[in-house]
């Protein structure tokens, strides 16, 4: 954990002193101040205690590219971090019980070789690629471009662990957690010229994640984007698990650009949700139920300023009878407005899952005017069954900003509402933003 | 640990004050001064005031290509006096591997040929310059396998630099719920323009200082996750699709509130946690409310409180010779003895 720690601020020094060579330095500090109520629960039978926090937010992004070295081209350093002290009672999600907390949230170095063909990174970073599912890694991987339309890439290291307090995956946030983590995805792709985007892209991944040498994702994916005419584009992706000998998920999306105005797309999902918790998790040797959703959409954009959209799914879910199903829906209807300096929209979301399930009303806009800033959102919810007695939820918040330099702004935001949890509900927030982005190379 | 992230903090502050501190901030570019429309009509030949370009072989630092004649004959055919023009300095980083000798050699005997590729020139008080399209680069050149395969860096130095990506890339429509799907196959892709730490915003459920919403609640169009009221609305989001949290959260983000809430007795306490559970729930089977039964329609959900290794409730009755007495595994389970004895979540059962 101390070794993590210094790691991390080694690695910061390193990128402060090679910041000074970068050709373009972006940088970004957000200060921000925030203060409410929080429940915490006590015996039964008795109602909860109300504790205020308050917490100070330092939040630091530093990105240098274009690193002169004599090695990798565009080379490239990114941290982004933040710490925070609660002035009164610690927060949920603190993370620890110390009122001083903090963590990294990326730091990598990236560079190329070989005019692109070669990228390398290091770090603490994401591993999106095939059946990776953004798993946050402390650790590196390579990708390579390969004659013919082939790509190779592949990635080792820990799963990041929050507060680096803990590796163990019954005790960390990250869903893999674990100890070592390694996989790579072999990928294809054949761009047909006419139409920038089409062509074919196919890809075979693996991903490996032990923790103590027990197993706790081992996951063979298969993904494919399918783009044969300009209208039309196919993406698809599927999971197995090499563990379970069971289809994780599944995945296939048509998305059709029927005009510059109109979009639809149809999907299908499958999934297993046991294979989605660690399989050293107790819990994940009790099921082995599985759900589709089936749905589709369709945006249209009216105006230049004005879009709407709908979207719905139909989710077959497995029944309280062994062997049967259930139905559930889950919809969004969506309109917005946009001009210069101007948002406003509405929506309308919906959900059906068993017995339960809401339907919420929200309402937002932005308006700007010269320097300064309005903004709001109110969200109504209507529950389906009452959820601590409540019948509804309201929820508002109203931001305002205000541009006191070139680069740096200020913003005060304060929510309220009331609540299934919370007769009245209040929290206020203040926010220093600096803003800068450095370019070294200049045309004159 | 929390002394050693202050020092990463402090490191931080250090990082982004020499970065902004140590090199000037690029300055606004002054108005124009030449009226290019005229001089474009009157057939002025564009190399009588950037000869030098001909030679120019990349789009150089510092290197504005203009030299106004000293004497000329073509300005004294309307012009008394060749006028004196203070040329200002531009600012602007082109981020292109461009070569102006090449395309002109091509282009050589076509009057005015830049203005097939420059169609908007500046004029006179005007400070923006509008270069010319990515349209004129693709009229002539058929980029297509490099568009479609991403291969950008050719051409651009880096995509970072544009605030929107090019039309044909322009994230319209229905992107937001492609992406997942695209960046199984793309993620270079993507790392063209976006670097890790925009990903991080949502994406970093371990280790970022709060859901988006709460950072950014001024941001009220972007379709940020979990907004306003979504601690009512959790325990319903979970059932309607399990799988989706999980790719997120691990069981111990969830154990981590309800400790707080009383819901999970957190370890060394003394303080009995609040039951939710419906009557029923443990052992009768025909209640309707049986835990089998909602553990089979939703183990995830029964993970957020009780995903304790070895030390889980579960084990309690489930383990071998236990209070249950009957196999929790499904029919699909497959694993052997062998097995069994190398795995140390089996060893918590099977002794």
């Amino acid at each position: 954990m101390v070794t993590s720690a210094r790691l991390a601020a080694s690695a910061l020094l390193l990128a402060t002193t090679v910041a000074a060579r970068a050709d373009v330095v972006e940088g970004s500090s957000t200060t921000m101040i925030s203060a409410g109520q929080q429940l915490r629960g006590t015996e039964a039978g008795q109602l909860p205690d109300l504790v205020k926090v308050a917490t100070v937010f330092e939040m630091i992004r530093v990105s240098a590219r274009e690193v002169r070295n004599p090695l990798f081209q565009d080379l490239e350093i990114s941290f982004s971090g933040w710490g925070s002290g609660d002035l009164q009672d610690v927060r949920w999600d603190a993370g620890t019980t110390g009122k001083l907390t903090g963590d990294v949230t990326t730091a990598y170095v990236r560079g190329t070789l070989a005019k692109g063909t070669v990228q390398l990174r290091a770090g603490r970073e994401f591993v999106a690629a095939g059946a990776g599912r953004m798993l946050q890694l402390d650790g590196g991987d390579v990708f390579l471009r390969l004659p013919a339309g082939f790509t190779v890439s592949a990635f080792g290291g820990v799963p990041v662990a929050q507060r680096f307090s803990s590796r163990d995956t019954t005790r960390s946030w990250n869903p893999a957690g674990g100890d070592l983590a390694w996989g790579g995805r072999i990928g294809w792709n054949m761009a047909l010229a006419g139409v920038a985007g089409r062509g074919l892209d196919l890809g075979v991944s693996l991903v490996n994640v032990s923790n103590d040498s027990d197993p706790v994702r081992q996951d063979l994916g298969v993904d494919f984007r399918l783009q044969p005419i300009n209208l039309l584009t196919f993406v698809g992706n599927a999971t197995y698990s090499l563990y379970a000998e069971r289809l994780a998920e599944f995945n296939v999306t048509a998305l059709i650009s029927a005009t510059r105005a109109l979009t639809l797309n149809l999907d299908v999902r499958h999934y297993s949700p046991d294979l989605f918790l660690a399989a050293n998790s107790i819990l994940s040797v009790f099921t082995d139920t599985n759900r589709t959703d089936y749905g589709g959409g369709i945006r249209y954009q009216f105006t230049k300023a004005v879009n709407a959209s709908l979207d719905y799914h139909l989710l077959i879910e497995p029944g309280k009878v062994v062997d049967t199903t259930e139905t559930g829906g889950e919809g969004v209807a969506r309109v917005e407005w946009s001009s210069s300096g101007a948002v406003a929209g509405g929506e309308v979301a919906y959900l059906k899952t068993g017995d339960t399930g809401y339907t919420s009303l929200r309402g937002y806009g932005r308006k700007t005017f010269g320097k300064l800033f309005v903004a709001g959102d109110l969200t109504d919810v209507l529950f389906k069954q009452d959820v601590n007695g409540q019948g509804s939820s309201l929820v508002g918040s109203l931001s305002g900003g205000y541009q006191l330099a070139r680069s740096l702004s200020l913003v005060v935001a304060g929510r309220a509402g009331v609540t299934p949890y919370y007769e009245q509900q209040a929290d206020f927030m203040v926010k220093l933003v600096y803003n800068s982005v450095v370019r070294v190379r200049e045309v004159k | 640990m929390n002394r050693h992230l202050v020092l990463v903090v402090a490191a931080a502050l250090s990082a982004a004050c020499s970065a902004t501190e140590s090199k000037p901030e690029a300055r606004r570019d002054p108005p124009f001064v030449f009226p290019h429309s005229p001089h474009v009509e009157g057939d002025v030949d564009c190399l009588e005031c950037h000869a030098s370009i001909t030679k120019a072989k990349a789009l150089e630092n510092r290197v504005r290509h203009v030299q106004l004649p000293k004497k000329s004959e073509t300005c004294s055919g309307c012009h008394d006096a060749v006028p004196k023009l203070q040329i200002p300095p531009r600012t602007r980083d082109a981020g292109l591997n461009f070569n102006h000798a090449a395309h002109l050699d091509r282009l050589k005997g076509e009057k005015n040929a830049c203005v097939r590729c420059h169609t908007a020139l500046p004029e006179q008080k005007g400070t923006q310059y509008d270069a010319p399209s990515m349209n004129a680069c693709t009229s002539c050149h058929n980029h297509a396998k490099d568009f479609a395969a991403a291969r950008c860096l050719g051409c651009h130095q880096d995509l970072k630099r544009y605030e929107k990506p090019v039309e044909s890339f322009k994230h319209q429509g229905e992107f937001l719920k492609l992406h997942g799907g695209l960046a199984r196959g793309g993620a270079e892709s993507c790392a063209s323009c976006h670097e890790q730490t925009f990903c991080a915003d949502c994406h970093s459920a371990t280790t970022v200082p709060g859901k988006p919403s709460f950072v950014y609640p001024e941001d009220v169009k972007r379709d940020f996750i979990h907004r306003g009221d979504y601690q009512s609305r959790h325990v319903m989001d979970v059932q309607a699709n399990p799988a989706s949290c999980r790719k997120c959260h691990g069981s111990a983000f969830c154990t981590t509130c309800h400790e707080q809430q009383n819901l999970v007795q957190p370890p060394g306490s003394t303080t009995l946690p609040r039951n939710l559970h419906p009557i029923g729930w443990g052992t009768d089977k025909t209640s309707g409310n049986f835990h089998g039964d909602a553990a089979r329609q939703n183990i995830v959900s029964c993970a957020g409180c009780h995903d304790q290794g070895a030390a889980s409730l579960c084990v309690q009755c489930h383990q071998v010779g236990g209070f249950a007495g009957v196999s929790p595994h499904p029919k699909s389970w497959k694993k052997t003895d062998a097995d069994r004895s190398k795995n140390s979540m089996c060893a918590a059962c099977h002794h």
